[in-house]
């Protein structure tokens, strides 16, 4: 056979399955976001409303508003915390040695295990009875005694994003290590013997060196912490209050439990354009001239 | 500072130690006391207590009626390894054609490719819960097994790709001069030495469907529920049972742990080599 042809057929069975598993449904929710369809009243869409669902969302329903700024407090507070701890952990752990890379399987864990597993526990932990976390911070620290972790709207929007960051950080610290353990000794050595200290040789030559994986380690996190569902599920049901509901949880919510399919599309929708604003701006910045390829 | 250079490399040597105890403490803590609190008598659970007479009563609690942990344990196994079988091969097909030709669009296809880990997953279950519920998917194999393609596929078709690029074309064109067809290099050339990153790659698209709770929490009902979905059957009206979702978790954590040992030796071995030249 022709290369001409194969490389075609080599690629339709991946194409047909990502069309019909990303591009269909994507175009879906898009016409379903212009329409009337309460799943409770009608098996079918009834009207054709236009942008009605999403101007209800801006002018009329302060609980996607308020979606809005929890979804950006833990992006933001996610991400950067993630790439931190990571980064935190990468400069601990990246050295050669056999303890080191025992050390580094256990990186690997935390990310393989199951965000949905990792919710529950971690509600559990946390409880002010008999979590082994309330107990260990209790201990450490007695002036928090008191506080009841997930009943605090402060307390649980940080635990959302201390348990996010259990997550993901050790996972970009593999990334980063590779970065590190690849910057060439003899730069280190060369900054050493000029007399730099090791805190002035980590910003002079580390990090900038380290500032491309760094990039697309902090791009990665955000776009995951944007998808982030399972947590607000398991944790902290997006409470107390609405304290904790995110775009991803409140859209599921209007979907599922009030069932208006057509609004919790535009909702969804919101999010989805806000991740590519956001993401286009990313790469705006990290690859100037268009080189994304 | 009075302190000698010796002493200071003593103490920094003594502080790193500390940060990596911690560091594993805080890692491996969580999952060591999931791991315990299953083989915990019911009356020493909800304690601190870290000696108690080991008891696999939890585990016998799981599988019997309400929970059938059982069955929940062979969907999660059918759904991920269906999924893997089936996107892994597409991907790689797909990831040696956008390495190897050149190709009108490619760029452009390609960056689509990647541009779908973009779309939140709640936008494409609401239309995935919508078309199910007609085509009576909802609550089967299939049905998940297609879902979770839409996470899988994009993933491994841009980690094959990378992982193509890199092996060297000269031997692929030293066998075609040599008058082998395109068809017979893929088998006897191409396929042996990618079979390190497929099998990576297909780690990584097991832990993505393994772990899927959102689409499995909207898409089944009793059927074809996983283990994830099954944890949130606990908070029964009794109480939590948190025991028993300690139980659980250990079958969840448990090909994790086989599985982050290669996982772990992939992005070393990636890094090393860059360096050890």
């Amino acid at each position: 056979m022709r290369d001409r042809h194969l490389k075609y057929l080599l690629m339709m069975p991946a194409f047909l399955l990502v069309t019909a598993t990303v591009i269909y449904p994507l175009g879906y929710a898009g016409i379903i976001s212009f329409m009337d369809w309460r799943l409770s009243r009608s098996r079918v869409p009834t009207d054709f409303v236009f942008l009605d669902n999403f101007w209800r969302a801006f002018t009329d329903d302060p609980s996607f508003l308020n979606s809005l700024g929890v979804t950006i407090t833990f992006v933001a507070g996610s991400a950067g915390g993630a790439v931190v701890f990571g980064l935190l952990i990468a400069l601990l752990l990246a050295r050669r040695g056999r303890t080191y890379s025992v050390a580094r399987t256990v990186l690997v864990l935390p990310f393989a295990m199951s965000p949905a597993l990792q919710g529950t526990s971690f509600r559990f932990f946390l409880n002010p009875e008999f979590g082994i976390f309330d107990a260990v911070l209790d201990a450490l620290f007695p002036f928090l005694a008191h506080v009841d972790w997930l009943g605090s709207s402060g307390w649980a929007m940080t635990w959302l994003i201390l348990t996010d960051m259990w997550h993901w950080g050790p996972f970009l610290s593999l990334m980063l290590i590779g970065g590190l353990l690849s910057i060439p000794r003899d730069t280190l050595e060369a900054a050493r013997v000029d007399g730099a200290s090791a805190w002035t040789s980590f910003w002079t030559v580390v990090l900038p060196q380290l500032m491309p994986v760094l990039a697309i380690a902090f791009v990665l996190k955000t776009v995951f912490s944007f998808k982030m569902f399972d947590y607000v599920y398991l944790l902290t049901g997006g409470g107390p209050g609405e304290s904790t509901s995110t775009m991803t949880y409140y859209a599921f919510r209007m979907g599922f439990t009030a069932y208006d399919m057509g609004y919790a599309s535009a909702i969804a929708f919101v999010l989805a354009l806000l991740l590519v604003g956001v993401s286009a701006v990313y790469f705006r910045l990290l690859f100037p001239k268009g080189a994304a390829g | 500072m009075a302190v000698s250079p010796r002493r200071r490399g003593h103490i920094l040597f003594c502080l790193r130690g500390i940060a990596i105890a911690v560091l594993l403490a805080v890692l491996l803590g969580p999952i060591a006391w999931i791991f315990l609190t299953s083989i915990k008598p019911l009356s020493e659970v909800y304690t601190m207590s870290l000696w108690f007479e080991p008891t696999l009563d939890n585990f016998r609690a799981i599988f019997e009626r309400p929970f059938y942990v059982g069955d929940r344990l062979l969907n999660s196994i059918a759904i991920s390894g269906f999924t893997v079988l089936i996107g892994v091969p597409v991907a790689l097909a797909a990831a040696y054609s956008f390495s190897r030709f050149a190709m009108r669009f490619k760029k452009t296809l390609f960056l689509g490719v990647l541009a779908t880990q973009f779309v939140p997953p709640i936008v494409v279950v609401l239309p995935f819960f919508l078309m199910f519920r007609q085509l009576h998917l909802l609550d089967t194999w299939t049905g998940m097994v297609w879902i979770n393609l839409s996470i899988v596929l994009p993933f491994a078709i841009w980690m094959l790709k990378g992982f193509i690029d890199t092996i060297p074309v000269e031997m692929e064109e030293a066998a075609m001069t040599d008058g082998a067809t395109r068809l017979r290099v893929i088998r006897d050339i191409v396929l042996p030495v990618t079979i390190p990153g497929v099998f990576v790659a297909g780690i990584f698209c097991f832990i993505f469907s393994w772990n899927d709770f959102l689409y499995a929490l909207i898409l089944t009902r009793k059927e074809a529920v996983t283990l994830p979905v099954t944890l949130s059957t606990f908070y029964t009206e009794e109480g939590d049972r948190w025991e028993l979702m300690a139980a659980t978790g250990t079958f969840i954590l448990l090909p994790m742990f086989a599985i982050s040992y290669f996982v772990q030796r992939h992005f070393v071995q990636g890094a090393t080599q860059g360096s050890d030249r």
